[in-house]
């Protein structure tokens, strides 16, 4: 009974069983964290919280100091004592006048909040701080038997307080199919699962071992593993707003899949991204990465005040550093304190002041394994060597100007004719070199030369561009902005972080985006750890141990495993930062390798699966959707990288923004790249991906939607490219029998059930619908 | 036991819920009633667009907004100042515009005020002013609540047509029409609840984000029903797929489909079941919706018409109306393009009397046939641009006006609201409101609310704050325009 009333609280928070409040005798402790913050958040703090611009009778119910203090010789709470606690005659009187919340505000205080708040006073009304604010301390591992990995025992443990248990393992064909998916985001060849169906059956631990070790020392692991970051980076290939123009960035997604190719660890990963130019002699590799925040959007419409859209940029440059390390809604304190987190106006500009001091450039770039510098020195060398050459025959190439006639003239090289209309000095070095070549005898020292300088310039030169940051040498001065409006400067502010959080520390004059990026990921941080590892969580079992993974303020819900949430944060930084060890971690749990087949008992118990007695069957991102009709049908180019692509899409699509835009389908294997590299308009996005709920770049997302849509159907029935699939796939059927091409698209091998529907289609139809079954874009 | 119930009910809904597909399987509904032990109980099944409860009874069940995508001059059109029109040429006074911003503003561009060139009358019962450039509308102002009050907060046209649409400048907000289908859900199974429609020589300004879901699921974002190729993307069947393979495609995924959910328990799986299911229908209505020969020859007339098969504004009124006969519920129109700032393709003397000559009668027609078929008491029609222009001239190659936020000129007509009204008053220039402003927010309250839901309920939670419609500065609904 007891143990039914503690689900509820922990799990819901907020939604309270009315048996709860009948069940006086008990001796349920109140606590605050989880029984009445989220009350107060949610009902007072509006008008009695942190925003002292909104709050009314000067009453703040978010400390206790402020809770408890005397006004007019009545306090709202009296610690011990609810009766003498105005807090309590207020919300529960029946005066229009006097009830709190007031009627016009339409929040209302159920009979059992009520009563929650009553109890804790009684109980001496204890403030607590709000649980993301701690940092993590490592818990000690709970006692369960039969099992060892960290996160069964938590999870079990959790599960047997509600007397449940946790699912059998999967099918090997639905754990092969389900960790390739996870991790590489393809499925495995039948050979792959062949393999691996038989090695399980010798030992089904090693073989699930190796398994994974495969998957993730695979290239296609950063493809998977990027995307997932590129949505929190927002990219996109154009512009935004309504123009909409291309543009060249494509450098720093593939740079975000070659780090997590190599396992960089997480800290370096947001320092490089964050200030990758600040750092002692930048490489070219961490100035690419500085396009994290270079993905905001550019309004290029006429009449626009170009200073208004810069400062957009950096309000979403502020929100989405918020958003992606430390899951809170900073963005919220941009026009005013914010409601719910004890963050200021000021505090957002200051973290403003951090990302207000860049140009924003778009830097050539070379390939690899080019030392720039050094070819660039070595080209002024040999122009300055040629340059001496010109130089002793300036009179040789006066008296052969001085020859030419307007007849002849005509005839010299264009080149040449303009370098004559120069006057002597003003003339540029390829001018003079021009002029050279046409007046006087070449010596083989100067053809060597020249032949070195085109070389180098050759070698030099690159249509490769990508966007960054570049810090400026005097920074702007930032002030606050009244009402987030750019016209309006108030007070000035200097680069700082929240008082809420860890100390700020720098023995820079003028802290910069370094320091930011090192406070960010200090291992004093309460919040990024949690966050990322949430944000990776959620990616495998569809929900966050905090659900809200991008709100950990005092308006998120609570996790429903603090303790095991804790455990890995600690673990994650104790490893280095290596997202591959924690990957490694998560999917060796039986946690995760569970069966996702829904139960009577924990349909019953838990049917949201929020205890996780089972895993959960998701429906797969956009781009996989794409690349796993790919992979099955054969068509796959599995190269990595490189500019964004044009596979075929409808007719007409490209019309529908403001702008009519290009969309030349590329040829040859161009047209079967994974989803990812599909060149993507913000304002006229891909409908295949889009109709699948992939972002549209304009904000950070830190979680997709899963929607199920008519328009999916016709998308898979109907598009042209699903088509073009399922015509190779029905060549498979032909080669190899349906038995094969179903266990292309689902791992598995069909029933006869399903096999007899199937042979009743022609082959084409056949290879149609299994493109459109739900399994083959599900990851069970 | 629970378990055969559920699904006898989800196979009878899917197979004979009006659905014509799907007989080959009743074979399967017998054999899940035989087993009845150990499969998981399979949900009830899940349509994101099934109609839903009002917070309040409603005035209004669908909304056409007629939008014009640039910013319509109000001076030219609905707002007869003849003070503009003698103080031609001279500059404005310096208190109508100290403290306000412009588009263009880095520019040369004189503030000098230009009266409009365009003859004024009143009109019908109401005596509303309309130019002679909108006779047909001139012609239903009985009909109509002009609002010349109307207000925004940005000026420039992306961030004003987001305003305008999700009543934010800020990307990632569902749009109108999004927040109408969650909240309402849609009264037709065999084509979208929100549907969008586009006329003009371009796309408009912000593209897809206008009709955007936002932080709702992509389920309530605007589908554009398109005038060349597929209405809607990937409606037809592949090329050499003829009919009944199609009909064999979608029974084997259903059967297929009802299979795995049997097997996994996964509520997903039905609603993926239902969405077959009206894709499948969709495929033979939707071309059904675009046969406007269809219509006789007086309603072709009514509207301008001439074939039946043009890609016009005239034509995507007479499908709104054939959208909200079928239950959709929310239909909207962009036509392009209003933003006549003086430039050579984009001045007052020639392309703004073109373009109001592509959009007045249509209009005018919409309102007429929808009221003589029953349609227009519980159908909202909404006309009207991101903002307004300016009382100021702006003088390029030709004569044009610039970008105006603080007061402009709607109009609304069924559904609820008051018929025959001019609503507000502008100062003599028509520079600003000198009585009852309407903000955007107070149009989207008011528009709630004739759909019947309280603006400030219908919210989502979203990084732990609710978002909704109106924003949280405190909308209204307006009652004067409420009959």
């Amino acid at each position: 009974m007891n143990k039914t009333v503690f689900l509820m609280i922990a799990i819901a928070a907020t939604a309270m069983s009315a048996s709860f409040a009948n069940d006086v005798s008990s001796e349920i402790q109140v606590v605050f964290d989880r029984d009445v913050r989220p009350i107060l958040s949610e009902k007072c703090f509006t008008c009695h919280g942190f925003d002292e611009a909104a709050r009314e009778a000067d009453l703040r119910l978010d400390t206790f100091t402020g809770a408890t203090e005397e006004h007019d010789g009545v306090a709202a709470i009296v610690p011990g004592d609810p009766d003498a606690s105005e807090l309590i005659s207020r919300i529960m009187s029946n005066d229009v006048d006097e009830v709190m919340p007031p009627p016009a505000s339409r929040e209302q205080l159920t009979s059992t909040e009520k009563e929650v708040l009553r109890r804790w006073i009684g109980q001496g009304a204890a403030y607590t701080t709000h649980w993301a604010f701690i940092p993590p301390k490592r818990p000690p591992l709970p006692e369960v038997t039969g099992t060892t990995h960290p996160i069964d025992r938590f999870i079990q443990a959790r599960l047997s307080e509600e007397g449940l248990q946790s699912s059998a393992v999967a099918q090997p064909q639905t754990l092969i199919r389900r960790v390739s998916l996870d991790l590489v985001g393809l499925p495995p060849t039948l050979e792959e699962i062949d393999s691996f169906l038989q090695a399980s059956e010798q030992d089904a631990e090693a073989a699930y071992q190796e398994l994974v070790e495969r998957l993730l020392a695979s290239p296609h692991y950063g493809e998977r593993w990027g995307r997932w970051w590129l949505d929190q980076a927002r990219y996109a290939d154009s512009n935004g707003y309504s123009i909409d123009g291309p543009r060249q960035i494509w450098k720093y997604r593939d740079w975000v899949v070659d780090a997590l190719n190599a396992d960089m660890p997480f800290d370096t990963f947001t320092i490089e991204q964050l200030a990758g130019d600040l750092l002692s002699n930048p490489t070219q590799s961490q100035k690419i990465a500085t396009g994290f925040h270079r993905n905001t959007q550019i309004n290029q419409e006429g009449g626009i005040d170009k200073e208004q859209y810069r400062v957009e940029s950096i309000f979403d440059r502020v929100a989405t550093t918020g958003t992606v390390w430390l899951g809170l809604s900073i963005g919220c304190a941009q026009c005013h304190d914010h409601k719910f987190d004890p963050i200021t106006q000021k505090e957002f500009y200051q973290l403003f002041a951090f990302l207000n001091n860049q140009d924003e450039p778009s830097m050539k770039v070379y390939s690899d394994g080019i030392d720039v510098p050094a070819l660039q020195a070595e080209l002024a060398e040999v122009e300055s060597q040629l340059s001496t050459i010109i130089d002793e025959q300036l009179d040789e190439i006066a008296n052969w100007e001085q020859g030419i006639d307007e007849a002849n003239k005509e005839s010299l090289p264009k080149a040449v004719q303009e370098a004559i209309a120069v006057e002597q000095a003003k003339r540029s070095f390829a001018q003079k070199l021009a002029l050279y070549q046409a007046a006087v005898e070449l010596g083989g020292r100067y053809r060597e030369l020249h032949d070195k300088r085109d070389e180098l310039l050759a070698t030099l030169d690159t249509d490769v561009t990508t966007f960054v940051m570049q810090e400026r040498e005097t920074p702007r001065t930032t002030t606050v902005l009244v009402k987030g409006d750019f016209t309006r400067p108030a007070e000035e502010v200097s680069p700082g972080t929240p008082s809420v959080l860890h100390p700020f520390e720098t023995d820079a004059e003028q802290p910069n985006r370094l320091d930011l990026a090192r406070w960010l990921v200090s291992p004093d941080n309460p919040l990024t750890a949690r966050v990322i590892v949430n944000r990776v969580w959620q990616h495998y079992f569809g929900r966050g141990l905090v659900q809200t993974e991008n709100d950990f303020g005092m308006q998120g819900t609570l996790p429903t495993h603090p303790e095991l949430l804790d455990w890995l944060s600690v673990e994650f930084m104790e490893r280095n930062w290596s997202l591959k060890e924690l990957h490694r971690l998560i999917v060796s749990a039986h946690t995760y390798q569970q069966s996702s087949s829904d139960r009577a008992e924990l349909r019953q118990n838990d049917p949201e699966n929020l205890l996780l007695g089972r895993q959960q069957r998701l429906r797969l991102e956009a781009e996989i959707v794409r690349d796993v009709a790919l992979k099955a049908s054969g068509l796959l180019a599995s190269r990595l990288g490189g500019p964004p692509v044009f596979p075929p899409i409808p007719d007409g699509v490209m019309s529908q923004g403001q702008v009519n835009r290009e969309w030349n389908v590329s040829e040859g294997e161009d047209r079967y790249r994974r989803g990812m590299y599909t060149f993507v308009y913000r304002a006229t996005p891909p409908p295949s991906l889009n109709v699948f709920d992939a972002p549209d770049g304009y904000s950070t997302c830190t979680r997709r939607i899963r929607s199920n849509t008519p328009l999916q159907a016709l998308t898979l029935m109907n598009d042209a490219g699903f088509f073009e699939f399922a015509s190779a796939l029905e060549q498979i059927i032909k080669q190899d029998g349906l038995e094969a091409a179903f266990r292309r698209c689902t791992s598995r091998r069909p029933t006869e059930d399903e096999l007899a529907t199937l042979e009743q289609l022609d082959t084409l139809t056949a290879a149609r619908a299994l493109f459109n079954l739900d399994e083959t874009i599900t990851r069970e | 036991m629970e378990t055969n119930r559920a699904l006898q009910e989800l196979t009878r809904r899917h197979f004979f819920g009006g659905c014509t597909m799907g007989i080959g399987s009743m074979a399967l509904v017998s054999l899940l009633a035989s087993d009845g032990q150990g499969a998981p109980s399979a949900p009830a099944t899940r349509n994101p667009l099934e109609p839903r409860d009002t917070h309040f009874p409603a005035k209004a069940k669908n909304v056409i907004f007629l939008f014009m995508a640039g910013g319509p001059s109000q001076l030219e059109l609905f707002e007869n100042k003849p003070k503009l029109t003698e103080y031609d040429g001279q500059p404005i006074p310096q208190s109508f515009v100290d403290g306000k911003r412009f588009a263009f503003m880095d520019s040369s561009h004189r503030f000098d005020l230009l009266g409009s060139k365009q003859t004024f009358q009143q009109h019908g019962q109401s005596g509303a002013w309309v130019s002679d450039l909108l006779p047909y509308t001139a012609d239903i102002v009985d009909e109509l609540s002009i609002v010349t009050t109307c207000k925004t907060d940005l000026f420039n046209h992306a961030p004003a047509k987001l305003f305008m649409n999700t009543g934010s400048g800020q990307f990632g907000r569902p749009s109108m029409g999004a927040w109408t289908t969650y909240g309402l859900g849609s009264e037709c199974d065999d084509l979208p609840g929100f549907v969008v429609l586009q006329s003009g020589p371009r796309g408009p300004r912000g593209g897809a984000v206008l009709w955007g879901s936002g932080i709702l699921p992509t389920s309530y974002q605007g589908v554009p029903l398109r005038n060349q190729g597929d209405p809607i993307l990937n409606l037809s069947t592949p090329d050499p797929i003829s009919p009944e393979q199609q009909r064999q495609l979608v029974d084997a995924v259903q059967d297929l489909n009802l299979k795995r959910l049997v097997e996994t328990g996964d509520a997903e799986i039905a609603t993926r079941i239902n969405a077959y299911e009206m894709a499948y229908k969709m495929q033979s209505s939707a071309p059904e919706l675009m046969e406007t020969s269809q219509e006789s020859e007086s309603t072709l007339q009514l509207y301008g018409i001439k074939d039946p098969g043009e890609s016009s504004y005239a034509r995507n009124c007479l499908l709104a109306r054939r959208l909200v006969e079928r239950g959709v519920r929310f239909v909207q129109l962009y036509h392009t393009n209003w933003d006549h700032h003086g430039g050579p393709s984009e001045n007052l003397e020639e392309h703004l009397p073109s373009i109001s000559r592509e959009i007045d009668q249509a209009s005018a027609a919409l309102i007429l046939d929808l009221k003589q078929r029953g349609l227009l008491d519980d159908t909202i029609v909404i006309w009207g641009g991101e903002f307004g222009r300016t009382p100021m001239g702006e003088v390029r190659e030709n004569t044009g006006r610039n970008h105006h936020i603080d007061a402009f000129t709607m109009w609304f007509a069924g559904g609820g609201f008051k018929a025959g009204q001019v609503y507000g008053q502008t100062d003599e220039f028509g520079f600003g409101t000198v009585e009852n402003p309407v903000h955007v927010h107070d149009l989207h309250a008011t528009l709630l609310h004739l759909l019947g839901l309280d603006h400030e309920r219908l919210s989502v939670r979203f990084q732990g704050l609710d978002f909704r419609l109106t924003g949280v500065e405190g909308a209204k609904v307006v009652d004067g325009l409420i009959a």
